[in-house]
């Protein structure tokens, strides 16, 4: 074998090692969920879905299920249109105060999700609407609003800036321009924007953990109760739903909406 | 005339709004730092700087400290068991080994912080993953103790970081220029020094970000510390939510949150100055 | 040449002025483009021809002066309300859309009737040679045919005006001569007025009926190609159109039928007597193209020979250019045909050449 073979083995071996650090827990967490015992064992000593049938008809978790539904759908949606009218606006125009605005739009994601959580429980606090809907939707909005307003930029600063000028050469009015040369062009930029802020929503644990309460706590903090208190594999079995889930929204949002350029992985 | 500026105010609107919500809320931190703590009371007395003269206290400098320590660690060790990642996904040769590499290393990003932090406990607790397999092994013959400690702590919070120290990493590398490296072998470097004296130092910047970014990340970590650490490590999360949620101080809950909010901030600006000149220093022109 | 100021004119440019900030992009450009003329901007980047034309297509604001066409002032009319066509230099495609809808937007945008958008394309694209490509996607085709598709798109809402902004530039050159028979054949067929923007002079000097010559944001001359060529008004226009010799400042000498340029250290050429305007004892300049410069014959002398040595040849296929150092006048051009002047006169030989400065052009030097 040549040194340059041996050296290529071994980078990959290494490469091969971090790997499995990276992924192992999530195979665990795979692996408990269908144990049959409350012991973890391995290897396992066969299959059972009962921690799965435990945690479909555990209430707290159906009803944090049902909330979080509600929440991401709600906070989700109203970033994608907040956030891709920003975007729309900050790629078109240059104005006064636009430099304060992206900064106050984007710093969701330098500020600590407990720093917010506070900030927004005492917010709620000071309307009377602490643990409402209305805070944890407003504080999800503003925590996912960034990913949709950057998948949806990232787009938009692909496009020609030409082909609105061209559309407006042959007669098309601004309304025409917006709704059939750019809306069309962005739309896979938004549907994966929106379809990342819907998973962040989704998972999203440690402001909810401020903003909801024992009625509208969102499925993280359910199941970060439950772990305080219950050692049994029925958290795994959420967390093996959540991970199959949200490995395929992304996957199909890869595929559909190349995530890759969303999220600014550049391989080549 | 010409309408200069078509749905400029129908889309700053919402933005607007959403912007002055978020600033609300900040603010209410802010307020509540400066107000008096009214013991066994939700409702907070009158103006007052004391909470931010209590953080001079040896238990809470150990708790930043440890929080500092916790993140350097973390951000170090996550950036060199990136950086080999972060290279085969960029230069693997075939499509597919690239796919399944940005699927393997990007997707638990997205799983979210309840569920890798459990994943952790089922691989560090004592009848864990580890410790179920070392015994089976032979290898041991107690349980390693690695739950509730820093080590443990340190261990998940690598792992969580790494995604994005990849994705960071792996910019910086595919923008590498790639005939700055064949001009080094083409001047007789081999393989290794064209790897230790050229690709490495281009990316000096990309891990430097990587390394302020995933600094600035752990650092307003929660639920690893809270649910791993399990009360004996400590970080300036778990000591605002003990504030907040057990000794219902809000005021001066308000006021750690402010400092972690103010050390995030801090480490940001630092990293924009030091990759700005080291930027600046590697521009060929 | 079509334009007289007589006709109404298509477009006039009244004093249009435009800044960015302190810098002036266009200074002032008066114009006036007849009825069906093919017009061309010419000038290097950043001479302010493409600000000129999105000034006429209503991208951007004037700041000052106005914009008529057909009579109409247009200068404040939104760019969707001019009815003014355009293709760009990227072409702008719509992506998401196929030729046949690219090609029937403008339509669309005006409402017309179904069956007339589908009676309209169809007869666009045939002129344009893109029968069977109504539905292909745009990035399917290749570059010419982009092109096509977009020259359709904009000449089929019957604009007032067609615009081109370097339309051949993404072009490879054998694609771009043969473009540029099908632009001057559109052009020929349509009879629209229209107005090209280039900073390849071969295009302009090939396609138009008057070209204006631009630099720094003003107009330099405006003329007819030939006009240009052989009388250019400034040293700008002089050695941005083709190749020229720039000779040094010269003392020009007039004496009843007989000038003549006296230069220091090569004495007395004689000049053509021409009626420039120019002064007895003033100073002067004299350009000559490199085909108005030939090897002296063996026994040649006159009072235009100069000596120098050869310094290099630049052969080219059908003939060679070759630099001489001639005392006194520097580096001169000459441009014979074939390739026969290589060997007879090798680099460093000496060599006599022949100025025919009948042909030069004579230029009072400031």
């Amino acid at each position: 074998m040549t040194f340059a073979r041996l050296r290529s083995l071994g980078f990959w071996s290494l490469v091969v090692a971090i790997l499995t650090y990276m992924t192992l827990p999530t195979l665990v967490v795979l692996m408990t969920s269908v144990n049959p015992t409350e012991i973890l064992a391995f290897p396992p000593e066969g299959v059972s879905f009962q921690w799965y049938e435990k945690a479909l008809t555990y209430p707290d978790f159906q009803r944090a299920f049902k909330n979080g539904l509600i929440v991401t759908s709600l906070a989700s949606t109203l970033a994608l249109i907040v956030g891709s009218a920003f975007a729309w606006l900050v790629y078109r125009y240059s104005f006064r105060g636009r430099g304060v605005l992206e900064a106050v739009l984007w710093s969701p994601l330098i500020i600590p999700h407990f720093t917010l959580g506070f900030g927004f429980l005492l917010l709620g606090g000071a309307f009377k609407l602490q643990q409402g809907y209305g805070m944890i939707v407003l504080a999800h909005m503003v925590l996912v609003m960034p990913f949709v307003t950057r998948a949806v930029y990232v787009s938009l600063a692909t496009i020609d800036p030409n082909l609105a000028r061209a559309a407006a050469n042959l007669g098309a009015s601004p309304f025409h321009v917006l709704t059939r040369i750019e809306l069309p062009l962005v739309l896979p930029g938004m549907a994966g924007g929106w379809l990342i802020a819907a998973v962040l929503s989704l998972t999203e644990f440690t402001a909810s953990l401020y903003v909801t309460g024992s009625r509208t706590q969102t499925l993280p903090v359910a199941m970060y109760n439950y772990i305080r208190e219950y050692a049994d594999p029925t958290v795994s079995a959420v967390s093996a739903m959540l991970i199959i889930t949200t490995t395929l929204i992304m996957f199909i949002a890869d595929r559909a909406f190349g995530l890759r350029r969303v999220l600014a992985i550049d391989t080549h | 005339m010409i309408q200069r500026r078509p749905f400029f105010l129908t889309f700053l609107a919402p933005a607007v709004v959403t912007a002055v919500i978020l600033a609300a809320a900040l603010f209410e931190v802010l307020q509540y730092s400066v107000r008096e703590f009214v013991p066994g009371s939700l409702n907070v007395g009158g103006f007052t700087l004391e909470n931010f003269t209590r953080i001079n206290r040896p238990i809470y400098w150990w708790v930043l400290l440890d929080t500092f320590y916790i993140s350097l660690l973390t951000a170090i060790f996550s950036l060199l068991l990136s950086y080999p990642v972060a290279f085969a996904l960029v230069r693997a040769k075939r499509d597919w080994v690239r796919s399944l590499l940005v699927s393997l290393s990007i997707t638990p990003l997205f799983t979210g912080e309840i569920v890798r932090t459990f994943s952790w406990m089922l691989m560090l607790g004592s009848d864990g993953f580890i410790n179920s397999l070392l015994r089976k092994l032979s290898l041991i013959d107690l349980p390693l103790l690695i739950m509730y400690t820093r080590l443990g702590v340190v261990v998940a919070l690598v792992q969580f970081s790494m995604p994005v120290m990849i994705i960071l990493l792996a910019t910086a590398i595919s923008h590498v220029d790639r005939d700055c490296e064949k001009a080094a072998a083409n001047l007789g470097a081999s393989p290794g020094a064209v790897f230790w004296r050229i690709t490495l130092p281009l990316t000096l910047p990309g891990m430097l970000s990587g390394i302020v970014v995933v600094f600035a990340w752990t650092m307003s970590a929660f639920s690893t510390p809270q649910l791993i650490g399990g009360g004996k490590v400590l970080m300036i999360s778990n000591l605002v939510y003990l504030q907040g949620f057990s000794v219902l101080n809000l005021p001066f809950a308000a006021t750690l949150s402010l400092i972690a909010l103010i050390a995030a901030l801090g480490s940001l600006v630092l990293m924009k100055a030091l990759t700005g000149r080291l930027e600046k220093r590697l521009a060929v022109r | 040449m079509t334009a007289t100021s007589q006709a109404p004119a298509a477009v006039e440019l009244v004093r249009v002025r435009k800044e960015f900030g302190s810098a002036v992009g266009v200074a002032d450009v008066s114009l006036k483009i007849g009825q069906g003329e093919f017009l061309t901007l010419l000038g290097p980047s950043g001479c302010g021809k493409s600000t000129l034309l999105g000034m006429i297509a209503g991208f951007l604001t004037p700041t000052a002066g106005k914009i008529v066409v057909d009579g109409v002032d247009i200068t404040d009319v939104e760019p969707y309300r001019r009815d003014i066509g355009m293709v760009f230099q990227s072409y702008a495609l719509f992506p998401h859309m196929n030729v046949f809808d690219n090609i029937a937007f403008g339509l669309r945008m005006r409402k017309l009737p179904k069956a007339e958008i589908a009676a309209e394309v169809r007869r666009a694209i045939e002129m344009m040679k893109l029968d069977g490509f109504a539905e292909r996607r745009v990035s399917q085709l290749s570059g010419g045919q982009q092109q096509r598709v977009a020259l359709a798109r904009a000449v089929v809402i019957r604009p007032k005006v067609l615009l081109l902004d370097e339309p051949l530039s993404a072009l490879d050159k054998n694609l771009r001569a043969q473009m540029q028979v099908e632009l001057s054949e559109l052009h020929r067929k349509t009879g629209l007025t229209t107005i090209f923007v280039t900073h390849d002079q071969g295009e302009a000097l090939s396609l138009s009926d008057r070209i204006v010559v631009m630099n720094r944001g003003e107009v330099q001359q405006v003329a007819s190609p030939i006009e240009l060529y052989r009388t250019p008004a400034n040293g700008f226009v002089a050695s941005f159109i083709g190749e020229i010799n720039a000779l040094p400042v010269a003392r020009y000498e007039r004496t009843g039928n007989e000038a003549a340029l006296v230069l220091p250290g090569v004495g007395r050429l004689a000049a053509p007597a021409r009626d420039s305007g120019l002064i007895h004892g003033s100073a002067v300049r004299a350009f000559l193209r490199p085909e108005h410069v030939r090897p002296a014959l063996p026994d040649e002398a006159g009072p235009n020979t100069v000596s120098g040595v050869v310094a290099a040849h630049i052969y080219q296929g059908s003939h060679t250019i070759t630099r001489v150092e001639v005392d006194g006048l520097g580096l001169i051009e000459t441009r014979v045909t074939g390739a026969d002047i290589v060997s007879a006169h090798p680099v460093g030989a000496p060599i006599a050449l022949m100025l025919d400065l009948g042909e030069a052009v004579l230029l009072a030097a400031h």
